[in-house]
């Protein structure tokens, strides 16, 4: 019997997952300033600001992080040493809660956990003031790839590099997950995490200064206020002024990581994270679930035509003598549900010819 | 829809349909492949050259050289031409489908799907199908070749749209397939806009039941042969002027027959009741003189597959409703 359908066997239907990476770099020429500031999103309620790769009210701008800052409850910020010039401690405060209680959790008692240094959540130093940067999941995908986040700060003078030499950045660190790849947290309720540490630009293993938290799945980087000493500690020890670098126009007139976090608001503080930022880089994942369909075509099998200029009036165009073989060429496979519904189609990159001398398989993959 | 890029390692480029999207996001189970065909929709067999000055590995080159586009979405755009299976090598010869324009609505000479459809009128290169019963009134008494009854009323008592399938060349002579021989075609898709017509059993005038109906309002009723041609609704012999036979009667096949396989089809209730999809899909300037009267109207097109064979034949239709 002519048939144009074949059954698809068990043995032709395999299941499959693969994780696949994509490098993504992100410059700090595009949150500093390229486009005059028009790529940065702020709200009126001003609890976050949004950095897009293109001015943001162009149809073409992509959602690349969000930079935000806050302080815990304990944290010495939140006292009256601190609160003299404070602004917008409320939000600074819930905030620093919102992303401790989704990334942290809460303690047996439901108490709200602060971030941890070191991942141990039992006792140890806390993470009490921070910057928050929150990566849009159109970079991340998935997941950020173990041991590949990179984010290059500038950490030293405040001094405006006005002649663009460079020269007047001072300190510069690169914070990255060193050795996460084989070593990380599972304790998150967000999933899995890894501490970053600041090192030397050309560093390649762990190093003892851990500056923040990297959270795997949620996309989300915390840096301890205290990234502009280098190392984790007490963001009070930093004493040196933290306007914005790159001959911003605003000058806080503040000096401190302290003073930065309650004095200025969460705007300003955004703008000073994000004209530090230098590179950031990282492996994003994606999770690809595949079903891949084995399309045999055996050597007495599609070897004749459909196709209206297979035939002129009922005779095979390829054809002079009955004696030759038939020839088809492949260009389209169809997969079909039960009832002839179409449900996927793939297309190879040029025609295949099939003739009773040969047989061949289509691999079809269909990702989800 | 571009073209995909064949300078390199073949590729193979998958998509779900909108169809296979729409199964998937019902999560009922109702997306699960079963089945696979091969199509070959932009190869044009013409460009086979059997006089090639350099040889017969030249014959198939201009072919192989067919740029491929990427893969459609639009589950009704492609896979038109699907590869078929046959056992035998040695055939020449394949059946066709063809309309049955003899033994159509109106009965005639002309491919009403041509030109030359209304009496007096334009030419509207389509078989036209009334929508409602002042439409269908308005062509009473007239050899309106090509035009169908489609008012509900009407269409069980309308001819039915009539397709021959068989070899088309009497080299291999007149003898019928048979309904055993494996290129007689005993099973149809057909498919029909579902906005707009509805398919009915040619015998029983009843509405025929539908397979299913895509995400774009395109629905497909399958038809087989169950049993014996003489007790089928659909299916029948078609008939020979002798015996010997010098000649298929009535039927556009040169040579050996196939099975002739009928449909009749009717408007929707929605076209006789309101002018909404006329005035959304169509237009409302048909003007004809015989009869005198104006009319909306939309086209559309009746696609017919072969199930077995796969060969396909679109039937361009137009649903017209008088705007008086």
């Amino acid at each position: 019997m002519a048939t144009t359908f074949k059954t698809l066997l068990p043995s032709d239907v395999v299941d499959s997952r693969t994780k696949l990476h994509e490098n993504i770099p992100v410059t700090g020429t595009i949150v500093s300033g390229t486009y005059n500031n028009e790529n940065i999103k702020t709200f009126s309620h001003g609890m976050f600001t949004s950095v897009y790769d293109y001015p943001y009210l162009s149809s073409s701008a992509n959602h690349i992080f969000d930079v935000s800052a806050g302080y815990s409850n304990n944290s010495a910020l939140s006292g009256g040493a601190y609160q003299g010039n404070a602004v917008q401690t409320t939000q600074k405060i819930n905030i620093y809660n919102q992303m401790a209680q989704v990334l942290v959790g809460h303690d047996a008692s439901g108490n709200i956990r602060d971030f941890d240094e070191d991942g141990n959540l039992v006792g140890g130093t806390k993470l009490e003031e921070v910057y928050f940067v929150n990566f849009s999941r159109l970079l991340t995908k998935d997941e950020i790839k173990k041991g590949t986040f990179s984010l290059d700060l500038y950490v030293g003078s405040s001094a405006p590099d006005f002649d663009g030499d460079g020269s007047a950045r001072g300190r510069f660190i690169r914070i990255a997950d060193l050795g996460a790849a084989s070593s990380y947290y599972v304790n998150s309720p967000a999933g899995e995490y890894g501490v970053l540490y600041s090192n030397l630009e050309t560093a390649t293993t762990a190093q003892t200064q851990s500056v923040g938290l990297i959270y795997y799945q949620a996309g989300v980087a915390v840096l301890s206020a205290s990234v502009f000493n280098d190392r984790f500690g007490n963001p009070g020890a930093h004493t040196q002024a933290v306007e914005l670098l790159d001959g911003g126009s605003l000058d806080l007139g503040i000096t401190g990581s302290a003073a930065l976090l309650t004095s200025a608001s969460l705007d300003n503080i955004a703008k000073v994270v994000n004209h530090r930022i230098h590179n950031i880089s990282f492996n994003n994942t994606t999770e690809l679930n595949s079903s891949i369909y084995f399309c045999r075509a055996n050597a007495n099998e599609f070897n004749y035509s459909s196709n209206p200029t297979y035939l002129s009036s009922s005779q095979i165009q390829v054809k002079q003598n009955a004696d030759d073989d038939p020839v088809a060429y492949i260009t389209t496979v169809g997969l079909y549900g039960a009832n002839n519904e179409l449900l996927a189609v793939a297309k190879l990159s040029e025609p295949i010819k099939k003739t009773p001398a040969n047989e061949l398989t289509v691999r079809v993959r269909l990702d989800y | 829809m571009a073209f995909l890029d064949n300078s390199g390692d073949i590729i193979l480029d998958a998509v779900l349909t909108d169809t296979g999207r729409k199964r998937l996001a019902k999560g009922d189970g109702s997306f699960r492949i079963t089945k696979f065909a091969f199509g070959d929709d932009e190869i044009n067999y013409n460009l086979y050259d059997y006089n090639h000055s350099s040889g017969s590995a030249y014959f198939d080159l201009n072919i192989l050289q067919s740029p491929i586009f990427e893969a459609f979405t639009n589950n009704t755009s492609v896979m038109k031409n699907k590869l078929l299976t046959i056992a035998r090598t040695d055939l020449l010869y394949l059946p066709v489908v063809k309309l049955n324009f003899l033994e159509g609505p109106g009965g005639g000479t002309t491919d009403p799907t041509v030109g030359g459809t209304l009496s007096n009128t334009t030419d509207s290169g389509s078989y036209v199908i009334t929508t409602n019963s002042t439409t269908t009134a308005l062509f009473d008494n007239l050899n309106a070749f090509g035009v169908i009854k489609g008012n509900r009323e009407a269409a069980e008592g309308s001819l039915a749209i009539t397709f021959d399938q068989g070899i088309d060349n009497n080299a291999l002579g007149l003898t019928p397939l048979g309904t055993a021989n494996t290129l007689t075609e005993t099973a149809y898709v057909v498919e029909i806009d579902n906005r707009l017509g509805v398919l009915l059993n040619p015998e029983t005038g009843q509405d025929a039941p539908v397979s299913f109906v895509d995400d774009d309002q395109i629905a497909s009723y399958y038809f087989s042969l169950q049993g014996d041609v003489d007790g089928s609704d659909h299916f029948s012999t078609i008939l020979q002027n002798a015996n010997p036979p010098t000649s298929n009667g009535n039927s556009p096949i040169a040579g050996r027959p196939g099975l002739r396989f009928q449909i009749k089809v009717r408007a929707t209730d929605n076209l006789a009741g309101s002018n909404y999809l006329f005035d959304t899909l169509g237009a409302a300037d048909m003007t004809l003189t015989t009869p005198s009267a104006t009319f909306r109207y939309i086209d559309s097109t009746i696609r017919v597959t072969g199930f077995t064979t796969g060969y396909r034949v679109d039937i361009p239709v137009r649903f017209v409703k008088s705007t008086a």
